[in-house]
């Protein structure tokens, strides 16, 4: 593969890598009784080992902890790159946000009625 | 393979920020989780604050340093705009000027660091779009799967009167009280 198809097959991988383990994190940061997390960890834990394992194809070596971080590495760098992306959209939007006039609130005109006919 | 002492704490304190993170989330809008803000500090301190991070982690320490200075303008002029803006009250000028201050700010810290924009690099872009919704949507399928084992539960009684009435006071008071002097 050539290296610029390596760098974009990485960033594929390591994005999928990565999502997945900052939803485990946020399954752990967000445990509840109501939670049943046991197949949804198992299934993203899965994902992390499965691109890791994909991406020593191109990369060679054998599979072992520093595989998963380098994988979680290139992810992290991934998504760390498309906040980039994420801030000009988020500047569009805050730009309109403050130039528009405040709409009307219909939960406030709702609770205001009920209270009205009480 | 043993993990290094220093790359067992780059990766702890990562966790603890996620964590953090998402225990901030939880919770009302205006009563979150009173542990969640001082775990993610805990993380970033945990993260950050260590003399020489082993390879590979040192790329990911060194890019989150680098972004620092504009995601922190960024996050404060988002904020400021967002009080200031008239979302949820009326209109705070001297707010909105200094928040929309610090998003210039933010635009001009992130043009020092941006990296060239080549076909290569928006294709890197791309796929990290596809392979995060990739990650989610397999998340996605396996909790519609669990919900789908789960027993479902009988409907829940209505609200009684005096349950109504608090719901109804909780909103008037959040949603009204910025607009009072």
């Amino acid at each position: 593969m050539s290296p610029e198809m390596d760098t974009i097959v990485n960033a594929f991988l390591g994005s999928a890598a990565f999502t997945s383990l900052l939803i485990i994190l946020a399954l752990l940061g967000t445990l509840n009784p109501y939670h049943r997390p046991a197949i949804p960890l198992t299934v993203v834990t899965m994902v992390i080992v499965i691109s890791t394992y994909l991406a020593l194809i191109s990369w060679g070596g054998d599979m072992d902890i520093l595989a998963i971080r380098s994988n979680l590495v290139n992810g992290a760098l991934s998504i760390l790159d498309l906040l980039y992306l994420a801030f000009s959209v988020l500047t569009a939007l805050i730009l309109r946000a403050s130039l528009r006039s405040r709409p009307d609130d219909p939960l406030i005109a709702l609770l205001e009625a009920e209270s009205d006919s009480e | 393979m043993v993990v290094s002492l220093a790359a067992a704490q780059v990766w702890a304190g990562f966790c603890l920020f996620g964590i953090g993170f998402a225990m901030h989330r939880t919770g009302p809008a205006f009563k979150r989780h009173p542990a969640g803000a001082p775990v993610v500090l805990l993380g970033l301190a945990i993260m950050l604050l260590h003399s020489e991070p082993p390879s590979p982690e040192s790329l990911l320490v060194q890019a989150a340093t680098d972004a620092v200075p504009w995601i922190v303008s960024a996050a404060i002029g988002i904020n400021l705009v967002l009080s200031g803006a008239p979302i949820y009250s009326n209109r705070k000028p001297l707010i909105l000027l200094v928040g929309l201050a610090f998003i210039l700010a933010a635009w001009y810290f992130m043009l020092g660091i941006l990296p060239e924009l080549t076909l290569t690099e928006i294709l890197s872009w791309l796929a990290s779009i596809l392979g995060a919704l990739l990650a989610i949507a397999v998340f996605a399928q396996s909790v519609r799967y669990t919900e789908s084992k789960t027993p479902a539960e009988p409907e829940s009684t209505p609200l009684s009167e005096k349950e109504r009435k608090y719901v109804q006071s909780v909103l008037k008071r959040h949603l009204e009280a910025s607009d009072e002097p």
